[in-house]
Formats: C-alpha cells, sequence, structure tokens
C-alpha cells in the first residue's frame, strides 16, 4: 500500500516540472482518445502545436484570445487571495463592454485621445458598479457573493441582449442584433502584427497589481485577508472596505477586458463577445495559485489550447466537443500534479 | 481499500470513455477509405500533378455544433452532398463564436488553402468581408446577410415561402383561430418567418391570430417545450416553431392537437400531431457554387434562391392533412414557383394597422432582409 | 383566474423538478464539504446516459438509474482530484463542467434526432381528483413523484441516522470527526460520489420525462442554477424545494405572460427569475434568517502522517 506523505518543503523548482509532465499525462491520454476514434494521434499533437503556437500568425491569435482572458484573470485572482468568491467576471465584463459602447455612441465626434480614455472610464465604472453590488449585497445583508455573482452575469448579458436587440440597435443593420460600428476614434489600433495596443493596458495593469499587493500596505493585507474578519480586526483598514476594493478591482479589469473585446478587436457591440473569459478566467485564476505573476503563463496556454484546438478539427474533422474533453482533462491532470509539489506517496510498512 | 475504488472507478470511466470512441471509426472508415480512393485515381488520372493541386478544398463555418440538429446540421448535409463530388475534399470548424473567434478561423482556413469557404451565420458577415481583402484568390459565400466584394458573395434560401405554405395548412387545420408559435431570437429572419407562416393562415382562415413566445435559446428543448405549453394554455391549437429542437411537437402531440416543424422533417416526434415542416435543402446549392467556383464561372452576386431551386421545401403532410388542404397547399406552390404569387405582396398591415407595402406593391429584398415588424394579426412583441 | 394559475403551478411543479434533483445532490456534497461546481457537466452526462440506456433497454426506470451512476461515476472524478489528490476544489469542478458538457456532445452524436419511451403523466387515483392540489401536483410523471418523496428522505438522513450526522461533521469539522473515531474522508467520498447521483438523475428528468429526446447543451445552465439554489436554500432540503419550485415557477410564468399577449421586451421578462431569486435572499438573510455554509467547505482534508 501507498501512503501520502506531506514535503518538509515544497519540491524545489517543481513547478515547471509538475506542469510538463501534467501535460504530457492529458496529451498522452487525448492521443489515445485520437487514435481510438482512428485518426493519426501524433499528427493530431503537432496540429495542436501548430494551430497554437507554430508561426507568427498563430502566436498572434494565442495572445489575442489570452488578452481579455488575463484581464478577467488577475481580477479575479485578486478577490479570491481574499476569500471572496466572486465568479462574476462574465457579467462585469459584459457591464464593461456597455459602459464602453456607451461612449462610443454618445461621443462618437470626440478627439481618440479623449474618447478613449473616456470608454475606459465608463467600462471601469460600469464593471466595477456591477462588482460593488455583490460586495454591498454581502457586507450589508449577509447574502453570499456566489450566488450573487451568479444571478448578476445572467441579469448582465440579458441587459446587454437588451440594448443590443431594442434601444442600441444599428438601424442599417437590417434589424440584426448589433450595435452601430463606432467610430475610428473609438477603435483601438494595432501596435505589433495584428496584436493591438491593449496588449500594453494588460501590462500595465498586471504590473501595478504586482506592485499594489507586495509593496503597498493595503495590498499586504488583502494578501493575508484570505485569512478573514477575524485577521482583519489587526489591520488598519476595515475588512468590509477590503471587500469592497478587491471586488471593484475585479469589475474594473473584466470591464476593461469587454472594452477591449468592443473597442479592439470588434468596433461595436453584439451578443456573441461573450464567449465565458469569466468563467475560464477562473479556472486559469486558480491554476496560477492566485499568483499575479504566474497568471500570464496560464492565460497564455488555456488561450493556445482553445485555438489550437480549432486546428484538430479543420485538419482531422475532430468534433469541436472533443476539445472540451482535452480540456477537461489538461485541467484535472495539472491539478493533480499540483499535488507532487506538497506531497509524496511513500510505501507503508505492513 | 480506498485506493482499490478509486482504480475500478478511474479504469471504468476510461474505457467509457474508449468505448464511446471507438465506435467512431465505423463511421468513419469507410470515408477516409474513399477519399484515399479518390485521391489515388486522382493521381494515376494526372501524374503530373500534386494530390493537393487535383483537390479542391471547400471550408465551411458552422455556429453551433452540428449536434444541435437544426440549423447547422441541415448545412452539413450540404456538406455532405460536396463532399461526394468528385476532385472535392471539404471539412468544417463548428461552433465558431460570431466574434473575433470568427475572423481567426476564417483567416485559417484561408491560409490553408481553402478554395471556397461558406461561413454559415449571420454575424460572420464582418469578418467574412475583412478576412477576403487578404485572401483574393479564395471565394467566400456568406449566409444570411447582404455585403458583398470581389470575391465574397452572398446567398440566403426564401425560407418564407416554405414557411407561407406551411401556414396554409396550420390556418385549414386550427378550430380556435389561435395558433402559437415558439421563436428563439428577435431577428429579421424569424421575424420574416413568422410574417410569412401569419399570411398563409390568413389566406385560409382570415380572422386567425397567431401568438408568438420567445425562448431566447436555439436547442434547449425543456424551455421550448414549455414556451409551446404556455402557449396551449392560452387556446392555441396549432404549434409551429422556429427552434432547433422538436420540443415544441412533443408539447402538441401530447395535448392532442397540431403542429408544424422546422428545419428537417420532425415527424418522426410527433406522427399524430406533425402536420408538415418547412425545410431546408442546400446540397444542391452548394454543389453548383462549387461547381462554378471550378469551373471559373463564378461571379460575386447575392443569391436569394427560392422554392424554384429546391433550397427550401415542405416536409411530406401527415395522415390527418385531408386531400382538399393538399390540394390548395400545391395549387400556392405552383404560383410561387413560377413567379405568379409574392407571400409579402400588398396591402401588408403590421401589429398596429400601419400599411407598411401598399396594394398593388411588392416587399422588395432590402425590406425583407431588414424585416423587424410582425404583419396584422400577430400578437406578441418584436424585442 | 384559476384556469391560468393552474396551468402555471402545475408547470411551476415541473420545470422546478430537475433543478431539485440537481440542488438536492449538490446540497449532499457540499454538506460533506466538498464543493462540486461540476453539477452541469454531471447533469448532461447524466441526462445522455438516461437516453442511451433507456433506447437500449427499453426500460426508463434503468435509464434513470444509469443517469445516477453516470452522475456518481464523474463526481468519483472529481472525488479522486480533490480528495486524493488534494486538488483545488473550483478548478476541479470546472474543470468536471467543461469535460462532461464536451463528453456528452462527443458520445451523443449518433442519438440525436431519435426518440425514447420516457415518463409520461401519470395520474395518482384519489389524490388526483382534489381540487386544486390535484391539477398542480398528482397529475405529473412518475419522477415528479419521486421528487417529493427526496427530500424529505434527504432531510431524514441527515437528521434522524447517524450516517447523515457523520456526513455533516466530515463537512462542519472533519478533525473532530476524525478525532471522534469517524473517517471524514471516507463520508467525503459518500458525499461526493452520492451527490454526483442524484444530480445525474436530474439530468434523466430532462431526457426522459420532461422531453423524450437527447440534443447537445440540453441542460442549458440549469447546473448553475442548482449550485446557486443550495446556497439559496442555506443547504438545507426544505428551502430547496421553495428555491427550485421559485425558479422554476418565474419561467413558466414569463413564458405564459409572452403567450397571453405581453408587449415587453423578452430579454428583461427573461431577468426576472435571477433578479428575484437574489431579492429573496437578500430578504431572508436580512431577516437573520441565513445560515453559513459548513464549516469546512471547499477546505481539504491534509493527510495525515
Amino acid at each position: 500500500m501507498l501512503r501520502v506523505v506531506k514535503r518538509q518543503e515544497p519540491l524545489k523548482g517543481g513547478t515547471p516540472l509538475i506542469v510538463v509532465g501534467a501535460l504530457a499525462l492529458s496529451l498522452g491520454i487525448s492521443m489515445l482518445l485520437l487514435a481510438a476514434q482512428g485518426k493519426p494521434a501524433p499528427r493530431g499533437l503537432f496540429l495542436l502545436w501548430d494551430g497554437a503556437f507554430a508561426h507568427v500568425h498563430s502566436l498572434e491569435d494565442t495572445v489575442l484570445k489570452a488578452i481579455p482572458l488575463y484581464l478577467c484573470s488577475l481580477g479575479v485572482a485578486v478577490a479570491f487571495r481574499m476569500q471572496v468568491w466572486n465568479i462574476g467576471a462574465e457579467g462585469q465584463f459584459a457591464l464593461g463592454a456597455i459602459g464602453a459602447t456607451w461612449a462610443a455612441l454618445h461621443f462618437p465626434d470626440l478627439p481618440a485621445p479623449l474618447l478613449l480614455p473616456l470608454m475606459f472610464a465608463c467600462a471601469g465604472v460600469a464593471g466595477g458598479v456591477w462588482a460593488l453590488v455583490p460586495a454591498l449585497l454581502r457586507l450589508r445583508l449577509r447574502v453570499n457573493e456566489i450566488i450573487s455573482t451568479l444571478m448578476l452575469n445572467y441579469i448582465g448579458i440579458l441587459l446587454l441582449d437588451y440594448l443590443v436587440y431594442g434601444p442600441w440597435k444599428d438601424p442599417t443593420s437590417f434589424g440584426f442584433p448589433l450595435t452601430r460600428e463606432f467610430s475610428p476614434a473609438a477603435q483601438i489600433g494595432r501596435m505589433i502584427g495584428r496584436i493591438h495596443w491593449g496588449i500594453l493596458l494588460c501590462a500595465a495593469v498586471g504590473l501595478a497589481l504586482a506592485v499594489f499587493l507586495k509593496r503597498t500596505r493595503t495590498g499586504f493585507e488583502i494578501m493575508a485577508g484570505g485569512a478573514g474578519a477575524r485577521a482583519a480586526r489587526y489591520a488598519h483598514m476595515p475588512y468590509g472596505f477590503l471587500v469592497g476594493l478587491v471586488m471593484v478591482l475585479c469589475g474594473v479589469a473584466s470591464g476593461w477586458a469587454g472594452s477591449l473585446e468592443v473597442s479592439a478587436t470588434l468596433g461595436r457591440l453584439q451578443p456573441s463577445i461573450m464567449a465565458g473569459y469569466g468563467y475560464t478566467a477562473i479556472v486559469v485564476a486558480w491554476l496560477a495559485r492566485l499568483r499575479i505573476t504566474h497568471i500570464a503563463f496560464y492565460a497564455f496556454l488555456l488561450a493556445g489550447f482553445r485555438v489550437g484546438v480549432e486546428n484538430l478539427q479543420l485538419e482531422l474533422q475532430v468534433p469541436h466537443a472533443f476539445g472540451g474533453i482535452m480540456e477537461g482533462l489538461i485541467l484535472l491532470s495539472v491539478l493533480a500534479g499540483q499535488f507532487f509539489q506538497n506531497y509524496r506517496f511513500r510505501r507503508a510498512e505492513g | 481499500m480506498r485506493k482499490f475504488i478509486v482504480g475500478i472507478m478511474a479504469a471504468a470511466l476510461l474505457g467509457l470513455l474508449l468505448a464511446g470512441c471507438s465506435s467512431e471509426p465505423q463511421k468513419e472508415a469507410p470515408k477516409a477509405e474513399t477519399s484515399k480512393a479518390t485521391e489515388q485515381a486522382a493521381e494515376q488520372a494526372t501524374p503530373e500533378a500534386k494530390p493537393e493541386g487535383a483537390e479542391t478544398k471547400v471550408g465551411f463555418i458552422y455556429v453551433s455544433p452540428i449536434g444541435d440538429a437544426g440549423w447547422s446540421y441541415a448545412h452539413d448535409l450540404g456538406r455532405k452532398a460536396v463532399e461526394a463530388m468528385d476532385g472535392v475534399t471539404t471539412s468544417y470548424v463548428e461552433a465558431v463564436p460570431e466574434g473575433p473567434d470568427a475572423e481567426r478561423v476564417i483567416t485559417n482556413m484561408a491560409r490553408k488553402g481553402y478554395k471556397v469557404i461558406f461561413t454559415t451565420s449571420f454575424g460572420y458577415m464582418d469578418p467574412t468581408i475583412k478576412v477576403a481583402k487578404e485572401f483574393p484568390d479564395t471565394v467566400f459565400m456568406h449566409c444570411s446577410g447582404f455585403k458583398k466584394s470581389a470575391n465574397v458573395g452572398n446567398y440566403f434560401g426564401r425560407m418564407y415561402q416554405a414557411r407561407y405554405l406551411s401556414g396554409i395548412v396550420a390556418g385549414a387545420m386550427t378550430k380556435t383561430k389561435k395558433l402559437g408559435y415558439v421563436a428563439a431570437f428577435p431577428i429579421p429572419e424569424v421575424i420574416r418567418g413568422i410574417n410569412a407562416f401569419t399570411l398563409g393562415v390568413q389566406s385560409v382562415a382570415p380572422d386567425a391570430e397567431v401568438r408568438v413566445v420567445w425562448s431566447k435559446t436555439w436547442y434547449d428543448p425543456a424551455t421550448e417545450k414549455e414556451a409551446a405549453k404556455s402557449l396551449l394554455d392560452v387556446g392555441c391549437d396549432v404549434i409551429a416553431q422556429h427552434q432547433d429542437s422538436p420540443g415544441p411537437q412533443e408539447a402538441a402531440q401530447e395535448k392532442g392537437v397540431y403542429s408544424v416543424g422546422y428545419d428537417t422533417d420532425m415527424s418522426a416526434f410527433a406522427p399524430k400531431s406533425h402536420l408538415t415542416a418547412p425545410i431546408w435543402n442546400w446540397g444542391p446549392f452548394y454543389t453548383h457554387v462549387v461547381k462554378s467556383v471550378m469551373d471559373g464561372s463564378w461571379k460575386s452576386e447575392s443569391v436569394w434562391p427560392g422554392m424554384e431551386e429546391g433550397i427550401v421545401d415542405l416536409a411530406p403532410y401527415g395522415p390527418m392533412v385531408p386531400q382538399d388542404v393538399r390540394d390548395k397547399v400545391e395549387d400556392a406552390r405552383r404560383k410561387i414557383v413560377s413567379g405568379q404569387f409574392k407571400v409579402f405582396a400588398g396591402p401588408v398591415k403590421d401589429q398596429k394597422g400601419e400599411v407598411k407595402v401598399p396594394e398593388g406593391a411588392v416587399a422588395g429584398d432590402e425590406q425583407l432582409l431588414g424585416m423587424t415588424w410582425f404583419v396584422e394579426g400577430v400578437i406578441g412583441s418584436t424585442e | 383566474m384559476l384556469e391560468l394559475a393552474l396551468p402555471i403551478l402545475a408547470a411551476t411543479v415541473q420545470s422546478g423538478t430537475p433543478i431539485l434533483y440537481a440542488t438536492l445532490g449538490e446540497m449532499l456534497t457540499e454538506r460533506s464539504g466538498v464543493l462540486n461546481l461540476g453539477v452541469e457537466g454531471m447533469m448532461i452526462i447524466g441526462a445522455l446516459a438516461a437516453f442511451v440506456v433507456t433506447g437500449a433497454t427499453g426500460s426508463p426506470w434503468l435509464g434513470f438509474l444509469a443517469a445516477g451512476a453516470a452522475g456518481a461515476l464523474l463526481g468519483a472524478l472529481h472525488a479522486l482530484a480533490c480528495l486524493v489528490f488534494q486538488g483545488n476544489q473550483v478548478v476541479s469542478g470546472l474543470a468536471l463542467t467543461i469535460f462532461g458538457v464536451g463528453l456528452a456532445d462527443f458520445l451523443g452524436t449518433p442519438f440525436i434526432g431519435t426518440t425514447v419511451p420516457g415518463f409520461d403523466k401519470l395520474s395518482v387515483p384519489l389524490l388526483s381528483a382534489l381540487p386544486v392540489f390535484g391539477d398542480i401536483f398528482f397529475r405529473q410523471d412518475a419522477l415528479v413523484y419521486v421528487s417529493y418523496v427526496m427530500p424529505l428522505v434527504f432531510w431524514l438522513t441527515m437528521r434522524r441516522t447517524s450516517l447523515g450526522l457523520a456526513v455533516d461533521a466530515a463537512g462542519e469539522h472533519p478533525a473532530a470527526a476524525s478525532a471522534a473515531g469517524l473517517d471524514p474522508v471516507a463520508l467525503r467520498w459518500f458525499g461526493v460520489v452520492g451527490g454526483g447521483f442524484l444530480v445525474g438523475l436530474g439530468g434523466a428528468y430532462l431526457s426522459l420525462a420532461y422531453t423524450h429526446l437527447w440534443t447537445s447543451g440540453m441542460t442549458a445552465g440549469r447546473g448553475w442554477i442548482a449550485v446557486a439554489l443550495v446556497i439559496f436554500a442555506f443547504w438545507r432540503p426544505g428551502r430547496a424545494v421553495f428555491g427550485a419550485y421559485l425558479f422554476g415557477g418565474i419561467m413558466a410564468f414569463q413564458l405564459r405572460l409572452q403567450a397571453m399577449g405581453a408587449d415587453l421586451p423578452s430579454s428583461l421578462l427573461l431577468m426576472l427569475p435571477y433578479g428575484l431569486t437574489v431579492f429573496v435572499l437578500a430578504a431572508s438573510s436580512a431577516r437573520g434568517g441565513g445560515v453559513g455554509a459548513p464549516r469546512g467547505l471547499g477546505v481539504n482534508i491534509e493527510p495525515q502522517e
């Protein structure tokens, strides 16, 4: 029999080893599944790599997909650090898109240097307020934030639906649920290749958050805030304020992700921007074990996987659902792999 | 002991997975062989040409999984018809969201040398136009939109003609003069279908009303069935639908009233109530387009074929549809096919009684494409 | 008035039933101390298993049990990740949803466009003749009747049996439970696998009773609603019934509002169930009726040396 034993110290330099090992394991199982369908498994693996990382254009695709995911994950990670179980990034993303669109539609004639900051301000406020509601509900009425953020996700998406099917519908869209295309001033251009300037925003937000959490007292209290209201008694900030703060931070970050989607990649608001980034962000944040500096890697990895799987569909006619199966397997094995960082199996005597 | 249980369960799960997968190859294998065979044949025929150059690659992009049994499924049947052509291979990507993801998928297809790319949802319009600029040698065909460019054409089918015919059947069979319509999303295609259905109903039952419930889903059978039941509760005795699942059909059969399906023949789900269904048949059109690209006769245009091309049709009637109703429908069908009769010929009024198409006029394609109002006799909101 | 209200209430029971099964399942899992966000995945696998097994054997009851078994199997995967490999419960649950939805879609493709016998309406003699109550509660299908018993059995088990008390102990304070000679890890296995079984049954309701069909994505978010309703119910089965019917009722109501010809944007009508859920929760929490989660919820049990 084997027994589980906790390591004295976490496995040194183990993280890369574990990630690679877990990836290898889950990809191995996926290949078995491919082979069971009569598809060439090694070629499948190559296609996955080829579609996600092997070319400049595929790297661009992956980065573009990782950008909104990254911003949402940052916000989610900060909230989870405080043990605030905010699963509302999806709704905050929607509200951010709505806020930015409101500014873009109402002030189309402003020059870009004024309009873009205004759009981001509106997106931040909309996303932030949408996140503040569950915070207040929790603090004032003791409403569990998992349920309120989840419900607000549905409501936020329906609000977006209402706007694009109703008041904001483009009169020239032949009745389809789209807003007018934004004026050029409201659209963020490309920086390098097809990657837009939004990546700078990602870098700035990531850096600012890392510095804030590591170097400021408030940040330190958030990091320690996981211990809950009891520990916060010794802090100089009221616990309630910190809960509100992390929620708003998440709302702003997710809101900005939403505004980047409408402003940089689509140039208008439409229901299909809701691609589930807010939920995937939870996975990314936890895979990174809530460490701000690790989030970029996992966001990039997951985005790459989603992009690469399309290649598999196209070349091998593997159904879309197969991507979900593989992703689930990868997540589960990375998760199980992290176990070996802190534990090991030992042969038990007797 | 616990370890043992864990092991068993993990093994069982893996077994389940593998078992599920291994059922696939039986279906896939013959196809793989035939495509190999055609490849070999192509090689033998033109020994100089590379097999890749010999095969025309045709790509399809679907908005939902083919498993939705509806819209994308119907397009995929069309793809299979193309696949059966000589010298053509096809592939597809399913469940592609209409945002930035669509642009990426279309680009990748074009980059991989696909010669013809069908993008089969309205939301792919702007991405298609955008990508087409970078790939001038590729032909793009966008479904249900209105934009075109040098190498982008658009197409759609006049489903509303078949809707009108199904309305005649429904109007002849209703007793309460109240009909229910379970609809997915308030977009012009759906609204146009409701209007055409209503006009068909009114052609035989002038004072009948059509009540609309929006489910806001494309494939949630439980909600769609519930929506149909809500219509039955207010006295509707024929249920029509613009949904991909047969949920509403079941509701009608349980209540013992009639129903009209959509997309494909849904009679298997409700044999006692299924009157007929307006259905898609993309195959002939898709093979026609691919052929014209291969022989160089393809031109960028907006094509909107209807019943005369067989792109839309009615499913076989249920046994309860009497002969005189069938005759009436066949008569209308003949007039539509010959162009003698137009569904949206004036006078057509909207819900408020305002004249939208004046007497003697016929609604143009532009007006049909952007239809956002209900005709008189429809009860419901267009939002 | 009554003619309109009765169908809405009867529809309420029906649309609340699949959510009720799933809510009770997740409740059992959470009371043992494990958070499982994979409800959506387990539910849809249950729906598929029910459909396939019923089609193969012709017996809806076997299909119903198969749904439970499939849900339990997926639950075991979660238990493996969290209880053996000490994985984070949130990630594992989300991964399970992604995996389950993908797997069901993948395996279910051949069954699209087919139909199976399933459960039909079955009036209960005598009871169905009751005025009002009979119409609402006793002209339903067999699985609805099973769901009436379920919360009661749940409550009795948790309250009156040593097993139930032990499960609660594992959820509240695993260390103390361990000190008292219980095996909290084994109890959590029971909670996760048993919960998965109930969630799978909820899926069966969708493909065997509510409709007799299979399509991919047919749970359409009901698993997530169940996760929310467990919290809404303060982890108590009685309130789960209330929550599931409240949610189902508003859904049925908004459709009928449309059918009656209300000229309101459907997006706004659809917000009703979600908004009202938060509102009712806020109201009952504000009155001090709220109960916290099991104290050990979401925290893994460290292996002992």
